[in-house]
């Protein structure tokens, strides 16, 4: 499981090259993990299964991030079975202890696709001005269905951990997942221009399911609440970092001038960090914001603002700045000795690296 | 109030008891004579099958207590209404549910609460069939030196028991509000859907809020596998679900198929808090699966009368019920019992119940049948069944857990009794 592969990931060229690429550290654990998940939703029902199985896909999961910072988090904490122990029990007792540690990767897998599932479902409005509207009603069911269908499945595997401390965190992830979205929905004209509003939206949208699945990677692994409450802080910095810069992508796509991104949080409404910074400098930006991007004209002036403005500067600021708390995260965790912990614990560094400098 | 009940089960004389039944039953809206509330615990076969008895207590499902008149010298074989022995309790779990979804989003907080909101509650059936059977397994602890000791592992112990009828009721509201996205539904419980009101995104959204306080009211327990009972009774209310949007043609004329959905959708909820009460209060394995078997039967009693119901509303005669089964082209029971009569009824379904004539065409076959009739008895012997596990939990001498018994035999009866 801890194969010492030294092929280097081809998106990671900023590396240098005595470090290990983080993902290819837990490749054959990642299909492993991928298998077991594509297994687990194999449903009866043939129209479910593939709405199910949809993110599920090879090749449509993207890059795994998240199981690959559990799998590496795991690593991490691995903590010994001292040599006072008979070393087949304490292998047993390991290689169960990392079962359990992928099936949180698993659920938290299953719990992030119900929730994109979730988040799919159209209101009756939108539902009824598509022309295919039978596809687009079926298609709210199946969404339905298929989240709901997740979301059991997660329960279930949750409970068979037979640790009621990882079940609250991770239902409590659910829980931000529906009020972060929910927040989206719902914001005021105030609340569309706080950045605190925003960041605890962030937090619920996209941290909190980081965050409290490597703190139940700390808890099955035994260990204290200081180690729990870092790993829950490398998750929650990690993932922060990560939508900042995915914010400041959507503006700047490959390149680091403007416009050249998808600007798709801007066209459908959602003000993001960059924007936000802007509007502290340009005020009369809020105004623009209030009357709402459906008018391209409105986008452009946006771009417009933004640019003059320090704000894709001050985003990538900020994501470095929670890039740097979660390295100091994991630097803060209690030493060892051991070659394959110090190793996964480099690799959680440099995701933290890998997360503020790509550019897609 | 609370309090009261933790001392009536240490003090276990008659006046006591009287005067705490006084004391914990609520005012009521409702004036009733005093003979009206209770019917005969025992019902003949006679009653059980085809005849419904008009007894206008059972046309009022929900009956909370009412300032009861004291009677003295009662005795073991009293009549007990069902509802107004929990109805305090009721009234806190109901009262912390609302303060469970709770939540700093508003529109969330109001979609989460909707089906709190006093008086559209429903039934509150399920939680009423949970604090019983809390009451009819209560352990005997035995009485150390300080009495005010006793209370508090009562208390403690109740309040977890009163946990379990809160997760079941998030449970089933999140599912409820998930089916009516599924449904297109416009009413439930008298009121517009949460889906209709609010839109889809929201109840969906507000439906998984539901289930994860749920989870996380269920971890606190600290009881894994109680959790992981419920856990599996979430998994069976999607599958029920998932088995009734999705029926092939041979599924939907099969009653197998039909009973299995039936279980998934309607008891395995019930019959699986009945077994995690009965765990949580450190019952035998036999013990635990006598409350399962209980609810089990108990959930599928009340699905097939349903079902009767859907058809004859409240008349004997078919058609005067609201058909929304039919009309939605599910084939339940009494169709299923009647295509086994009438083959050629299922070519009528197979044709598809959107149109109306295929609808008049099968009530005919139904009216023909004995469909009726033998969903009926099926009820009923789920029913006996349910009264049965009841009758062979291991003998108690306390009058609470004797009266809590006779309360849940005496559901057997409502639900197949009822007319609505």
């Amino acid at each position: 499981m801890h194969g010492a592969n030294h092929q280097i990931h081809h998106q990671s060229s900023s590396l240098v090259e005595d470090h290990l690429d983080p993902f290819s550290l837990v490749a054959d654990e990642l299909s492993l993990i991928g298998d077991r998940l594509r297994s687990m939703v194999v449903a009866e029902v043939p129209k479910l299964a593939s709405a199910a199985e949809y993110f599920f896909r090879m090749g449509v999961e993207g890059k795994r991030f998240r199981p690959t910072v559990l799998l590496l988090m795991a690593s991490a904490l691995n903590v010994r079975v001292p040599e006072a122990f008979a070393n087949t029990l304490g292998d047993d007792l390991t290689t169960e202890l990392r079962m359990r540690q992928q099936n949180i990767a698993e659920i938290t897998e299953m719990i992030h696709v119900a929730s994109l599932l979730h988040d799919d479902v159209l209101d009756d409005a939108e539902t009824r001005r598509g022309t295919g509207s039978l596809n687009v009603v079926m298609g709210n069911k199946l969404s339905v269905l298929a989240g709901d269908f997740l979301l059991s499945r997660a329960c279930v595997a949750l409970a068979a951990l037979k640790n009621t401390d990882v079940v609250a965190l991770l239902a409590t992830v659910v829980e931000h997942l529906v009020t972060g979205e929910t927040m989206q929905m719902t914001t005021s004209s105030d609340q569309h221009c706080s950045l605190d509003y925003y960041m605890q939206k962030m937090y619920y949208k996209t941290a909190s399911l980081i965050s409290n699945s490597c703190k139940a990677i700390a808890l099955l692994a035994g260990q204290t609440t200081e180690v729990s409450m870092l790993a829950y802080d490398y998750g929650k910095n990690l993932g922060l970092a990560f939508q900042l810069i995915d914010d400041v992508l959507d503006f700047t796509g490959t390149s680091t001038s403007l416009g050249k991104g998808s600007l798709t949080d801007l066209r459908h409404g959602i003000v993001t960090a960059p924007i936000l910074f802007a509007i502290e400098e340009f005020p009369q930006l809020r105004e623009i914001l209030d009357q709402g991007f459906d008018n391209p004209e409105n986008v452009d002036i946006a771009l417009e603002f933004l640019s003059k403005s320090h704000g894709i500067q001050k985003a990538k600021e900020l994501a470095m700045k929670h890039a740097n708390l979660a390295a100091e995260a994991i630097e803060s965790l209690p030493e060892t000795d051991d070659e394959d912990v110090r190793k996964s614990r480099r690799a959680l560094v440099d995701l933290t690296q890998i997360v503020i400098t790509r550019n897609k | 109030m609370f309090i009261y009940r933790g001392i009536c089960r240490i003090s276990k004389t008659a006046a006591n008891y009287n005067r705490c039944r006084w004391l914990y039953s609520s005012a009521s809206h409702q004036q009733l004579s005093h003979y009206s509330r209770f019917t005969s615990p025992i019902s003949t076969s006679h009653e059980v099958l085809g005849c419904r008895v008009n007894n206008f207590l059972i046309s009022r499902p929900f009956s909370s207590g009412g300032p009861q008149p004291s009677y003295e010298g009662s005795s073991i074989n009293d009549p007990v209404d069902p509802f107004s022995l929990v109805a305090d309790e009721l009234s806190i779990v109901a009262n912390r549910l609302r303060a469970m979804v709770v939540t700093q989003v508003p529109k969330l907080a109001s979609a989460a609460e909707y089906f709190f909101k006093m008086g559209v509650e429903g039934k509150r059936f399920r939680p009423t069939v949970i604090l019983l059977m809390a009451t009819a397994l209560n352990v005997k602890i035995s009485k150390p030196t300080s009495e005010g000791v006793v209370d508090m592992f009562s208390t403690e112990l109740r309040t977890r028991l009163q946990s379990i009828a809160e997760i079941t009721e998030m449970i089933h509201v999140a599912s409820l509000l998930h089916d009516d996205v599924l449904d297109d539904a416009d009413t439930r419980r008298g009121i517009g859907s949460l889906n209709f009101v609010m839109g889809n995104k929201i109840s969906v959204l507000a439906g998984d809020f539901l289930l994860s306080r749920a989870c996380i009211t269920l971890a606190s327990l600290k009881n894994t596998e109680v959790v992981s009972l419920l856990a599996t009774a979430v998994e069976h209310l999607v599958t029920g679900e998932t088995m009734q949007m999705s029926t092939s043609s041979e599924q939907r004329s099969s009653m197998d198929y039909y009973l299995q959905k039936t279980y998934y959708k309607t008891a395995s909820l019930i019959s699986n808090s009945c077994k995690s009460i009965a765990l949580l209060t450190g019952q035998t394995a036999e013990v635990a699966t006598l409350a399962y078997e209980y609810g089990k039967n108990l959930g599928l009693a009340f699905q097939l009368i349903d079902d009767v119901l859907d058809f004859t509303g409240t008349s004997t005669s078919l058609g005067k019920g609201s058909l929304s089964d039919i009309r939605h082209g599910i084939v339940t029971a009494p169709m299923l019992y009647a295509m086994e009569e009438f083959p050629e009824l299922r070519t009528v379904v197979d044709k598809g119940l959107d149109n109306p004539e295929n609808v008049d065409l099968a009530l005919e076959y139904l009216g023909k049948s004995h469909g009726i009739q033998r969903t009926r008895e099926l009820a009923a012997k789920h029913a006996s069944l349910a009264s049965a596990a009841i009758e062979s939990l291991p003998e108690n001498d306390d009058e609470d857990v004797q009266r809590s018994r006779r309360a849940l035999i005496e559901l057997t009866h409502r639900v197949i009794n009822r007319t609505k």
